[in-house]
């Protein structure tokens, strides 16, 4: 009988999944409020910040604390679209290659210096200086002079031009149609002088961006604060006076914080929570899906048998069943069959694809040579084909779908389990891999950056290739090429869509799905909607909390550990409920 | 003393074995460490200057000699701060240890270590604490009761201890301790010492909780045995009470394996525990190991593994002069 008292832990956790969401914290004042100043807002994430150095940045979450604390010569607004920031206004010569930006006099750094032209190009020169290890930098490879600075040969960047203390010019080496989409990320943002002109391990972060990092506060793998940049050019803007992160939370620690209000905003709940907050009609409303930037889909390298035949892969992309997808992931996950998440500019919802056809997927075998007999099961390719997956995320699941659906088609998948650093290995490599499923994040919102990178045979290298199926088309190479060059918005985009279709058509992907994060914010966090690009974009968000609605958790608040004691000892006696 | 500085050449051999091993494994694996650095969409220029500037280009044969070299040398007494040459090092006197500079976090392996391994010792003897204090106490209980109920209740819950993974019992603990009834923190280190107190004790109580179970059977079995040895006979004869046949008699010889197993285990838990860790978002050693494997950052996995492999090795050399000590035939 006592053995089971040792089996509670175990039986209150599993209660705790069908436990509903205790009702929202409201907010203060009626909808039509004007924006307050003030408060703090918290913010966690499982993940970690390894730098806040924007010219060596490679993960996500940076990049989320980096539109706070960086500000850009331009920017994305809440419709993708490219808008000036620093510079007041931009203008492009006529034959593309010069980007002239006259930029807002008096901006002021962090450290309270002004912003200068000068800052631009010191910046721009160090985010691209051959010591400092920038992941980023060759997306900028069309600057002039960036070969010969970048090598060493030269020492400075002659593409970049200050023209006055308020006007830089940058000229390009030859017209580049997404030059302002890579000018928008945040590697080549201007950094305080402080940076000196070198990239150096131990700056601390410091920018023009609407927050800036308190000093000493990032306490590595657990947390770091930004406070209001008082100086920001944006009159009125930010309305938060300080933003704490929470780094490196578990899955439940998050979730109960969450609950607890004591983390005002996330977008770390799995999809068992997500369905249980949008079944909830108090909560419903505070859930907001952000675009879909990722693609994902299932690689097929076409220079290994038997993916070298378009035909089977023409079965596989026909085989798929991508509803069944999506019902393994509802909340995140939209059953896909192009090239192109929704997010990014140009992409064409009614555009279908690839699409589920068994008999279509038979046809497509019988063509290849390899007929198969559902009835017998006699007949497909005679070998088993290998598949590499990592034992993280939905792929160790949608893999056994898509085994299932081959199987049904005479293709015989071996899955092989290994971890992301070695899936990561494998995948880029030549002839390494026949099957796989990467995926494929927006790191911009244009279709180049999914074109040229997975399907341009320009990307295609013996390691560390990101074309990972191998895949050649000289039209799709023409295609990519023109598009780079082409200025004209509307005839760029139609060069894309035939892209979408050629490589729809060839299928060195067989496209499943695009995924997304559904942001869930406390009632009382006002003015946040998800951004198309940026992750917590929170310069317009402000804080509506009733003063006193606080749940206390003893194991979040470590800044006032007594305060929370009490309130925690206080409220337990009054037998109030959390 | 010859036989301590036998066992010290013998545990210095053993830790270079250890690193040198790891520096191998970790460098043969079909993994690229530039790419984990750039990141999964990294183009492949970047990825490749990358890998130039952490050195990755070189021979293998080359870039072990550089990091054994490195790893002890003579160096100034004081380093001039910016002195680069000695960035990365510790330097004990003249003789700098230097494990390089973490790929992710760009940062000395010896200064994470050096800010890690304190809290992770914290952990580690909270854990040895509640696991010596449970275990040894539910054990002579155990005994005493020998076959009557309350000795069922304990070995049944020893052996459910045993066979419970630290991650379900941790995500229980948290779940009533600090969840429903919320007597205690749900995770992490805070910034004062009474915040820290608090922090340790559901993961020491996790790792105690664990480790207990083991000591209640193997005490529980010794002192079955020494309490009918005719010894403890003849104490209850000369009228001693049962507290103290018990305590001062029987359970005193039967702590020999528990002192090995102690420091066994305090060894293990210096290394790192690395699923507690994690679990309850305390930023120890094991923690960072973690973060390390997943990111292929091979100076600060060397240097986890340093820290690990010296802890167990040492303990191993404490205990076996302590056995020394206390057991009079094993000093023969």
């Amino acid at each position: 009988m006592r053995a089971l008292g040792l089996f509670c832990p175990v039986v209150l956790m599993i209660a705790a999944c069908s436990t509903p969401f205790p009702p929202p914290i409201g907010s203060s004042h009626p909808d039509e409020t004007a924006p307050r100043r003030g408060g703090t807002l918290h913010l966690a994430s499982f993940a970690d910040v390894r730098t806040l150095d924007p010219a060596v940045a490679s993960d996500d979450l940076a990049s989320a604390m980096f539109e706070e604390i960086f500000a850009g010569l331009v920017d994305y607004d809440a419709q993708a679209r490219i808008v000036p920031d620093l510079a007041r206004r931009f203008e492009v010569s006529p034959d593309g290659l010069t980007y002239r930006f006259f930029m807002r006099e008096g901006v002021r750094f962090h450290d309270g210096s002004e912003l200068t032209a000068a800052d631009v190009k010191r910046s721009i020169e160090r985010a691209l200086h051959p010591t400092t290890p920038n992941p980023a930098a060759s997306l900028y490879d069309t600057i002039a002079g960036f070969d010969a600075y970048t090598s060493g040969k030269a020492e400075h960047l002659d593409g970049v031009v200050v023209e006055g203390q308020y006007v830089v010019a940058i000229r390009l080496k030859e017209t580049d149609s997404r030059f302002l989409s890579v000018l928008a990320l945040h590697p080549l943002r201007p950094v305080c002088p402080s940076a000196g002109d070198r990239y150096k391990d131990t700056w601390e972060p410091c920018g023009a961006g609407p927050y800036k990092l308190v000093p000493g506060s990032w306490d590595r793998g657990r947390s770091l604060v930004l406070t209001r940049h008082t100086g920001y050019f944006v009159p009125g803007l930010p309305y938060i006076d300080s933003i704490e992160w929470t780094l490196s939370m578990n899955r439940a620690g998050e979730l109960y914080a969450f609950e607890d209000g004591n983390i005002d905003l996330t977008h770390d709940l799995g999809d068992a929570e997500l369905e249980a907050l949008r079944a909830d009609p108090r909560w419903a409303r505070f859930v907001s899906a952000e675009p879909d930037r990722t693609v994902d889909g299932e690689v097929m390298n076409t220079e290994i048998p038997p993916f070298d035949n378009i035909e089977v892969r023409r079965a596989v992309a026909s085989a798929i069943d991508r509803g069944q997808y999506h019902s393994y992931k509802p909340e995140s996950l939209s059953p896909s069959g192009q090239a192109l998440p929704p997010a990014v500019v140009g992409y064409d919802p009614h555009f279908v694809g690839q699409t589920y056809d068994y008999d279509a997927a038979l046809a497509h075998m019988a063509k290849a040579g390899f007929p198969y007999d559902p009835a017998t099961g006699k007949g497909g390719y005679p070998r088993a084909i290998p598949y590499l997956l990592v034992r993280q995320g939905a792929t160790e699941y949608t893999a056994q779908i898509l085994q299932q659906d081959l199987a049904k088609i005479g293709l015989r998948l071996e899955l092989h389990l290994v971890n992301w650093p070695t899936f990561l290995s494998l995948a880029y490599t030549r002839g390494a891999v026949a099957m796989a499923a990467p995926g494929w994040a927006m790191d911009y919102p244009d279709p180049s950056d999914f074109f040229e990178s997975l399907f341009s045979s320009k990307a295609i290298q013996g390691e560390q290739s990101s074309n990972t199926a191998f895949y050649r088309s000289a039209r799709v190479d023409d295609l990519v090429e023109r598009a780079r060059h082409e200025l004209d918005p509307v005839a760029r985009l139609a060069l894309f869509t035939e892209a979408n279709h050629i490589v729809c058509d060839d299928a060195p992907w067989a496209f499943t799905d695009t995924r997304r994060f559904e942001d869930v914010a406390q009632p009382y966090v006002r003015g946040f909607k998800p951004h198309p690009v940026w992750t917590f974009y929170t310069a317009t968000t402000w804080l509506d909390r009733p003063g006193s609605a606080r749940r206390d958790a003893l194991g979040f608040l470590w800044s006032h550990p007594a305060q929370s004691l009490h309130t925690a000892a206080r409220a337990r006696l009054s037998g109030r409920s959390w | 003393m010859r036989r301590l500085v036998t066992k010290l050449v013998w545990a210095a051999f053993v830790i270079w074995a250890v690193v040198s091993l790891t520096f191998l494994i970790d460098n043969v694996l079909p993994s690229d460490p530039a790419r984990m650095v750039a990141g999964p969409q990294a183009r492949p220029a970047d990825v490749a200057r990358i890998r130039e500037q952490l050195g990755l280009g070189r021979p293998l044969l080359v870039q072990y000699g550089a990091f054994v070299t490195r790893l002890v040398h003579v160096g100034p007494w004081h380093s001039p701060s910016g002195d680069a040459a000695h960035a990365t090092c510790a330097a004990l006197g003249p003789i700098h240890i230097d494990l390089g500079k973490s790929y992710q976090q760009r940062r000395a392996v010896i200064d994470i270590l050096a800010e890690r391994l304190p809290r992770t010792a914290m952990l580690a003897i909270a854990a040895v604490i509640v696991q010596s204090l449970l275990g040894i106490s539910t054990g002579v209980l155990s005994a005493w009761a020998h076959r009557r109920a309350l000795d069922r209740v304990i070995v049944g819950l020893s052996l459910i201890g045993i066979s419970t993974p630290t991650f379900i019992l941790g995500l229980g603990l948290q779940y009533v301790l600090a969840r429903q009834l919320r007597i205690l923190p749900v995770d992490g280190f805070g910034h004062t010492p009474v915040e820290h107190v608090l922090g340790v004790l559901l993961p020491a109580l996790t790792l105690g909780i664990y480790g207990a179970a083991s000591y209640t059977r193997i005490v529980r079995d010794d002192m079955i045995g020494l309490l009918r040895l005719d010894y403890v006979r003849t104490a209850r004869a000369k009228g001693a009470t049962e507290p103290a046949v018990v305590l001062r008699h029987a359970l005193r010889n039967a702590l020999l394996p528990i002192v090995t197993m102690l420091g066994l285990d305090l060894g293990s838990l210096v290394g790192g525990a690395v699923v507690t860790e994690t679990l309850f978002r305390w930023p120890g050693i094991g923690a960072a190991s973690v973060a390390a494997l997943l990111d292929r950052d091979g100076p600060l996995i060397v240097g986890t593994v340093l820290v690990t492999s010296t802890a167990i090795v040492l303990t191993n050399v404490v205990v076996d002069l302590l056995y020394g000590v206390l057991d009079p035939e094993a000093r023969g």
